[in-house]
């Protein structure tokens, strides 16, 4: 055997079922009278399902109605959608005062505002403004929500949070504008640039108390009117309570699970302890343990309301899963990285800070947002007993007067919502994970 | 660099400080009984290098001595510091004693720069500017300072196993280990990483060195080990080591591997 062919094999196009919809579709469709007959069969249900939905909910639906009687006059077999209209406002917000509504928005939107320069790649210190959103962000949130005379206490945490949403807001625009970091920009704006480490430092921390001294002296006067927990509702509620569950409980179940992974036998055992306990026992349990027994463990004359108990059990139960999610990532962390970082010095907190959670948690964000939608859909269970949020209040719309009875088209309504919010978590966890590990292959 | 090189053979020439020392020096893995009775002594400037079959207690050993091991009985004091339980001792030895795996364990989530100037600013505590400068020193010592803002897994091995030596090298340590190097490289690779090795014994630094290239040995070693079943064998000048091996088990060794 010598040379097999003198010339080079000319390309040729790729098969049809490759590159054509008709050849994509003979080939996996229709490659058998069986396979066909079944195609046939699907495209059938599937028509009859989208057809009766569309019907139901669309074209025989009645979006505006006083009462559901009118509905009826309407339409036998459609939706009644103008009962879920109506109650929009309760689903959203609960009974928080209508023209008080501006707050939770607000808070919202905060939120939101917060977070957009995460995702911008050009803006800077990116690590701070993550870490000023769980510091300072709650205080801000909790205020607007609940309002009232503010306490030392509130005043110094709020005019922080003002303090760090302008700087983040002005840095994002910086970074945006003319690509580099605010206080590098301020810097070169009074002409200091040149100087030395310490009169920058100094500099840029005169700047900071003098922004806080002004904030705080115009926030003393901002006072809004105190609006009672029992009033929030809908899914204001359940975001609140899964947004503080999510919050805490990555954290809590990262210590969690470091003790449970300690030299340390107490430190070891406990951990090991709670978690088992807690995840033997379900959700709902937990619940009706926080409100019930909780109470009368504490000291005579110590209160807690009923949703901040609810939020400690979310927090409690919560974190016990997230510990399992955070151990499982550290195990898939090979051991040569904790030799390599001890090899150069570092202790126990530096590896797991700098090496081994940083590479764990990009393993572990399909488990993470995992979780969190599970949360979130299991939060619904603070209805049972007796919170109004999304779920208590979708039910409720079937015990109103004008709406009696109507029970299937608020759950589907929430359903869909939930799917929404639910369905773009899942997608952007994919896009995060795409992006991470196009950062660093391995 | 070339005043480097003056110090190092200033020190190799007035070799008296002891920089390891290992007495009596026994380990278990539960019942199995992985080094026994070792005693060795290395002084400023000396390369060791140890050989000997796989299973042998080779990398048992040198870990030890960084004190990624516990032993059980014995003592090992390295550059004045008696290993045991003190923690604050062993934050001081892991500082003063770098090392070089078999498998680079670099760190895959941050660029080579990034490798190199962790350990000077989170350790050494040193600004941060000072550290990339030095880095990229060293990166330039080990002939990659092109790579310095990738990330570990778009270099090849022998890269990689260059940039974990200048990562070690950045926080100046006064002892290097290699276990195994050259082990996990494509031949190609192996030349590439033993002329940086060589150049680092040039300069005088203190090194034991787990490897079977008999070449490398050669040139660098002041003396070399040959190990078995957890037993210091025999140690000899290299010449007569690999000229002459005395005893039974090291020449069958040396038949096997040469
Ligand atoms: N963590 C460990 N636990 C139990 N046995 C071990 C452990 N590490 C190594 N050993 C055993 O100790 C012996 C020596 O291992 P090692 O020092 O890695 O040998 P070498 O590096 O010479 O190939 C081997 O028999 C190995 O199986
Ligand atoms: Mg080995």
């Amino acid at each position: 055997m010598a040379i097999i062919t003198q010339q080079k094999t000319a390309e040729r196009p790729a098969p049809i079922s490759e590159t054509s919809v008709l050849g994509w579709l003979r080939i996996n469709l229709f490659s058998s009278s069986f396979n066909t007959i079944l195609t046939l069969v699907m495209v059938f249900i599937v028509y009859l399902t989208i057809s009766g939905v569309l019907a139901w909910g669309y074209l025989d639906a009645t979006f505006v109605a006083d009462k559901r009687r009118e509905c009826y006059d309407f339409s036998l077999t459609g939706a009644c959608w103008a009962g879920v209209i109506a109650w929009l406002d309760n689903i959203f917000y609960g009974r928080y005062p209508r023209e008080e509504l501006w707050r939770v928005n607000m808070g919202g939107l905060l939120l939101i505002l917060w977070m957009i320069p995460l995702w911008i790649s050009r803006v800077r210190g990116k690590i701070l403004i993550g870490v000023s959103v769980i510091m300072f962000y709650p205080f801000l949130a909790g205020y607007l929500f609940t309002g009232g005379e503010k306490s030392w206490f509130m005043q110094f945490m709020v005019t922080g949070a003002f303090l760090a949403f302008f700087v983040n807001m002005a840095n994002m625009l910086i970074g945006l504008t003319m690509n580099t970091s605010m206080d590098k920009f301020l810097l070169r704006l009074i002409g200091q640039s040149e100087a030395p480490d310490k009169t920058q430092r100094n500099i840029l921390l005169g700047l900071v108390v003098l922004s806080f001294v002004i904030i705080f002296s115009v926030q003393s006067s901002w006072i809004v009117d105190g609006v009672s927990w029992t009033k929030w509702g809908g899914l204001f509620l359940t975001l609140v309570i899964s947004g503080i569950g999510i919050a805490s409980s990555l954290p809590l179940g990262i210590f969690l699970a470091l003790g449970r992974r300690s030299k340390l036998p107490v430190v070891r055992v406990l951990s090991t302890g709670f978690i088992e306990v807690f995840r033997s026992v379900p959700l709902i349990t937990v619940l009706f343990m926080a409100t019930t027994m909780f109470p009368l463990f504490m000291p005579e004359g110590f209160f807690l309301n009923k949703l901040v108990q609810v939020i400690i059990a979310v927090v409690l139960f919560n974190a016990c899963y997230m510990a399992e999610i955070v151990r499982a990532g550290l195990q898939a962390i090979p051991k040569g990285q904790f030799e390599g970082a001890h090899t150069i010095g570092l202790g126990y907190w530096g590896t797991m800070g700098l090496i081994i959670m940083p590479q764990a948690l990009k393993h572990m964000i399909p488990n993470i947002v995992g979780n969190i939608i599970g949360l979130l859909k299991d939060t619904t269970l603070v209805s049972i007993i007796g919170l109004f949020d999304i779920l208590g209040m979708l039910r409720s719309i079937s015990k109103d007067v004008p709406w009696l009875g109507l029970h299937k088209e608020p759950l589907v309504f929430g359903a869909i919502l939930f799917f929404l919010i639910c369905f773009s978590m899942s997608k952007y966890s994919r896009h995060l994970e795409a992006k991470l590990s196009a950062g660093n292959k391995h | 660099m070339s005043e480097q090189i003056n110090t190092g053979q200033l020190a190799s020439a007035a070799t008296s400080e002891q920089m390891i020392e290992i007495n009596q020096m026994n380990k278990w893995y539960g019942d199995f009984h992985v080094l026994k009775d070792i005693n060795l002594t290395v002084h400023k400037g000396e390369r060791f290098v140890i050989c000997g079959p796989s299973g042998s207690g080779k990398s048992t050993l040198i870990r030890c001595i960084n004190a990624l091991e516990e032993h059980q009985e014995g003592d090992i004091i390295v550059d004045g510091i008696k290993l045991g339980k003190n923690l604050k001792n062993l934050d001081h030895i892991r500082t003063e004693v770098g090392m070089v795996f078999q498998n680079f364990n670099l760190f895959p989530h941050l660029t080579i720069l990034e490798n190199l100037t962790l350990g000077p600013v989170w350790v050494r505590k040193m600004p941060k500017a000072d550290a990339i400068e030095t880095a990229m020193k060293y990166l330039e010592r080990v002939k990659i300072p092109e790579q310095a803002l990738k990330y570990p897994g778009q270099l090849s091995g022998g890269q990689q196993q260059r940039v974990a030596i200048a990562r070690s090298l950045c926080m100046s340590p006064k002892i290097m280990l290699f276990d195994e190097p050259t082990s996990a490289l494509d031949p190609e690779m192996i030349k590439e990483v033993l002329d940086v090795m060589v150049e680092l014994a040039d300069t005088g630094m203190t090194m034991i060195v787990v490897t079977h290239e008999m070449g490398f040995a050669k040139t660098i070693a002041d003396e070399v080990i040959f190990m078995d079943e957890g037993d210091i064998v025999e140690r000899n000048k290299p010449e007569a080591f690999f000229g002459n091996p005395e005893h039974e088990r090291t020449q069958q060794f040396l038949n096997q591997i040469l």
